[in-house]
């Protein structure tokens, strides 16, 4: 790996991929609108895989991407992501269809995600860095939680 | 609605869990190709669903190609440079800070797109919100120098 970048530079790139997730949720959703939930996020995976594998052919065209790294020995489990992205898409297209609403939905999908994120951290799983949270990590925690649930159930939206 | 709550925060863990075994995949290969094969393995799960519970594709498809917009079709190519960057930045940041500062951005430029589509926004909670969010961002990339 080279140099280590500055954390910050890394915190805006994560806050940067927020709103990109807030554009492919609008696009996602207009598909969903004009035919259904489940197709949208199958369309979405159909054409992401088509987009991904242009990137790759592109990229190992022009000798910026080693073709082996493509596909190398990893667990079995590792290559699940998409499987537990898919379980999301199926849990949340039944519960915004229950009382909880999409506002619901929302608020207990963000802890969900901070909840096992740091049980993640903790205990170093899935062959990631062990990174436990210290005092400063779970006061930002609070804060952007309590942020969002104002958003997320604030009236009139 | 015991069972829904528990649905909803599931679906969360799961949004985490792909994350880090897409983390996990990409140490082995690379960001961009974890994202590729997140991308086919989430296609053949939702393909064998929408056949077993919905019927198949023909139905909906020949909706999509009537009436949805020409963005529609955008969310799935976005969504390659979403996972490659999670699962890149999940090693060097962790976990919790990689979901916090993605819960982050999308809250704060939700609010911002609402604003600029001329949805109603409560301007007063909204606007406390995204103040609180910003204090726990500062704080969160400030730990480390």
């Amino acid at each position: 790996m080279a140099e280590p970048r500055p954390a910050p530079l890394l915190f805006a790139l994560a806050f940067a991929s927020g709103g990109l997730l807030t554009l492919m949720v609008l696009f996602n959703g207009q598909m969903a609108e004009a035919s259904t939930p489940l197709f949208s996020s199958l369309a979405a995976h159909g054409l992401g895989t088509v987009a991904a594998l242009a990137l790759i052919t592109a990229l190992v065209a022009a000798g910026r991407m080693d073709p082996g790294r493509i596909a190398r020995p990893a667990p079995v489990w590792a290559w699940t992501g998409g499987l537990s992205g898919a379980v999301t898409v199926m849990l949340t297209s039944v519960t915004v269809n229950s009382a909880l609403a999409l506002a619901g939905t929302l608020a207990l999908g963000l802890l969900g995600q901070v909840v096992f994120g740091l049980a993640t951290d903790r205990f170093g799983l899935f062959g990631l860095p062990r990174r436990p949270a210290d005092g400063r990590d779970l006061a930002a925690l609070v804060l952007i939680l309590a942020g969002s649930a104002l958003i997320v159930f604030a009236p009139g939206t | 609605m015991a069972i829904f709550i528990l649905m909803a925060f599931v679906g969360g863990v799961c949004v985490s869990l792909s994350r880090a075994l897409n983390g996990r995949l990409s140490l082995a290969t690379s960001p961009l190709a974890a994202s590729l094969w997140n991308h086919v393995v989430g296609l053949a799960v939702l393909a064998a669903a929408a056949t077993a519970l919905a019927g198949g594709i023909g139905g909906p498809l020949a909706l999509a190609l009537d009436r949805a917009p020409a963005t529609a079709w955008i969310g799935g190519p976005l969504g390659v440079i979403f996972v490659a960057s999670g699962s890149w930045l999940i090693s060097r940041i962790g976990a919790a800070n990689t979901a916090l500062m993605v819960i982050a951005g999308q809250m704060v430029s939700g609010v911002a797109l609402d604003l600029l589509r001329g949805l109603p926004v409560d301007l007063p909670a909204s606007g406390a919100g995204v103040a609180l969010i910003v204090a726990g961002t500062w704080i969160a990339q400030s730990r480390r120098g």
